[in-house]
């Protein structure tokens, strides 16, 4: 498909709704990774840099 | 990278991506290989053109050994030249590029780039403390370090993309940062080792945070991304995929992996890649000097900044490279010398462990798309993890590994006689970086990209780069990294 053809797809698509299996994914990728940074930084505070 | 302009084919871009790995790891050991020779005794690559800060142009250029002074600058630049076209040639053999085409382009690439070295080496650009500025006897300076020549090679490659687009077409077949960048870390693996070996506690202190950085990108920065693409600016899934991992992720490479992995059309993630270049060319042009201004004062804060915020390697780990000179040069007109190598070091370790989990990534999406979003025959398979794994990674684990095995587990002799040996390969890290700017900026046709229809793309990722992924990177280098300087020069 040629460059012209994906601006106007762009342009024109029509919405697709989040489907719940994305909303798990947003959700899922979220939470771990927010549960994940706390961990981390409770490490680099009891384990810190040591120089 | 280097396919953008050129090619659509996803299966096309992605063989090439995995052999130009491969080829990258190949001639990384082979500038490290011999460069480790030296260590004998035999100086292999000491006729490679080093460049000095200069005012008088003939004084600027040097072989790196005193041994190899006979050649003058001008030898050790044609000698230097002529080594490249000669192993990179046979290396684009590999990848089915028309030899021909490729050293006549790479020859004015090299030229070139080169050039736009030697500009930013002039001491009126480079010269930065004051000491410097008497030496040259000059009353003022830009004081960009020389390796402000690593603007100077992009900005000659916007102006050739924007102003001369035939000239642009003419040196595409040697127009291959994702080539040069990977070789220039497999390298780069050498000197981070020589670097690490002299602190080990806060070598391995960096690499624990790094894990922060994968955490930050695959889980925060995508979702988010991912949300916006779908809901604020409507897009489908097949373009929000490619497009939250190229802005979240590792810019061309995840965007590529994604793509495939929940089989989009080949000319989705390809586009996607070009505005990732682009972003990433005003990045490189911005963020090194903020951190020079704000960030001199946390100098690993900065480095892993800017390997959280960049989001290609080629233009992160040269980002990397500008904000240390940067900022060592702000902190030694403060009096303050750290040890080189630590800034470059913190952005290569987080820009690494990103790229490591590109494969198990993609393959994780690609399991949820092919079973539960687009069901059909063709599903994911853990072999696709193996296949995506960006394979020039593990060159620079092996220069590291051998490099810090020498610095700490072989004989005092040997160990002495490594950072010499690093700094004859880096000088070929520093060539490939050059190469590596310039060919980004040659990328960079922004008229072209507008007329492609990037305007919505383009909005998706200033959006999320400037409201988002820049000051959460901020704050997470912060949290990791403040308070922790590199050592000093002792």
């Amino acid at each position: 498909m040629s460059p012209p053809d994906l601006k106007n797809e762009i342009n024109a698509a029509e919405v697709e709704p989040l489907l719940p299996i994305e909303k798990k994914l947003i959700g899922w990728s979220l939470g771990l990774g927010l549960a994940l940074l706390a961990i981390l930084i409770a490490v680099n505070h009891f384990v810190p840099i040591k120089l | 990278m280097s396919d953008i302009a050129v090619k659509v084919s996803a299966p096309i871009a992605l063989r090439a991506r995995l052999n130009e790995d491969w080829l990258a790891v190949v001639i990384g050991l082979l500038v490290f290989g011999s460069a480790l020779v030296s260590i004998s005794g035999t100086d292999l690559l000491g006729w490679a053109v080093t460049t000095s800060v200069y005012t008088d142009l003939a004084q600027a250029l040097n072989p790196f050994a005193k041994a190899y002074g006979w050649l003058g600058g001008g030898g050790a630049l044609l000698a230097t030249y002529a080594a490249l076209l000669v192993v990179l040639s046979i290396g684009v053999v590999t990848l089915g590029a028309d030899v021909r085409k490729f050293a006549l382009a790479f020859t004015a690439v090299f030229a070139i780039a080169y050039a736009s070295w030697i500009v930013g080496s002039y001491a009126y650009v480079a010269a930065v403390t004051p000491a410097e500025q008497q030496k040259f006897g000059l009353a003022w300076s830009l004081k960009l370090t020389n390796e402000g020549g690593f603007i100077v090679a992009l900005l000659s490659g916007l102006v050739i993309a924007n102003f001369f687009p035939r000239l642009a077409d003419w040196l595409k077949e040697a127009i291959r940062p994702e080539l040069y960048i990977k070789i220039a870390i497999v390298i780069l693996g050498a000197t981070v080792a020589v670097t690490a070996a002299g602190r080990l506690n806060l070598a391995s202190s960096l690499l624990l945070r790094g894990a922060a950085a994968i955490v930050e990108a695959y889980l925060i920065y995508w979702a988010v991304i991912y949300y916006i693409a779908r809901k604020w600016f409507g897009f489908s899934r097949e373009w929000s995929v490619p497009l939250a991992s190229g802005i979240s992720i590792c810019g061309v490479a995840a965007a590529i992996a994604t793509g495939g992995a929940i089989r989009a059309r080949p000319a989705v993630p390809i586009l996607v890649s070009s505005l990732v270049v682009v972003f990433a060319v005003v990045e490189v042009l911005i963020l090194p000097f903020l951190a020079q201004t704000f960030l001199w004062q946390e100098p690993l804060v900065a480095g892993a900044w800017i390997g959280l915020a960049i989001k290609t390697d080629g233009a992160a780990v040269a980002g990397g490279g500008i904000t240390e000179s940067l900022i060592m040069a702000k902190a030694a007109a403060e009096g303050i010398n750290y040890q080189p190598g630590w800034i470059l070091a913190t952005t290569t370790t987080v820009k690494i462990f990103i790229d490591i989990f590109i494969g198990i990534w993609a393959f994780i999406l690609g399991y949820i798309w092919t079973n539960h979003i687009d069901k059909g025959p063709d599903k994911a398979k853990p072999s696709e993890i193996w296949q995506r794994f960006p394979k020039f990674i593990l060159g620079f684990i092996l220069v590291f590994a051998v490099s810090l095995w020498l610095a700490v587990g072989s004989t005092p002799q040997i160990a002495k006689a490594l950072p010499a040996a690093a700094g004859e390969a880096n000088v070929f890290r520093v060539i490939f970086f050059v190469l590596t700017f310039f060919s980004i900026g040659v990328l960079s046709d922004f008229r072209k990209l507008w007329q492609q229809g990037f305007g919505k793309l383009a909005a998706v990722y200033f959006v999320s780069l400037f409201g988002f992924v820049i000051w959460v990177g901020l704050l997470i280098s912060w949290l990791f990294f403040s308070g922790f300087k590199p050592p000093l020069v002792s």
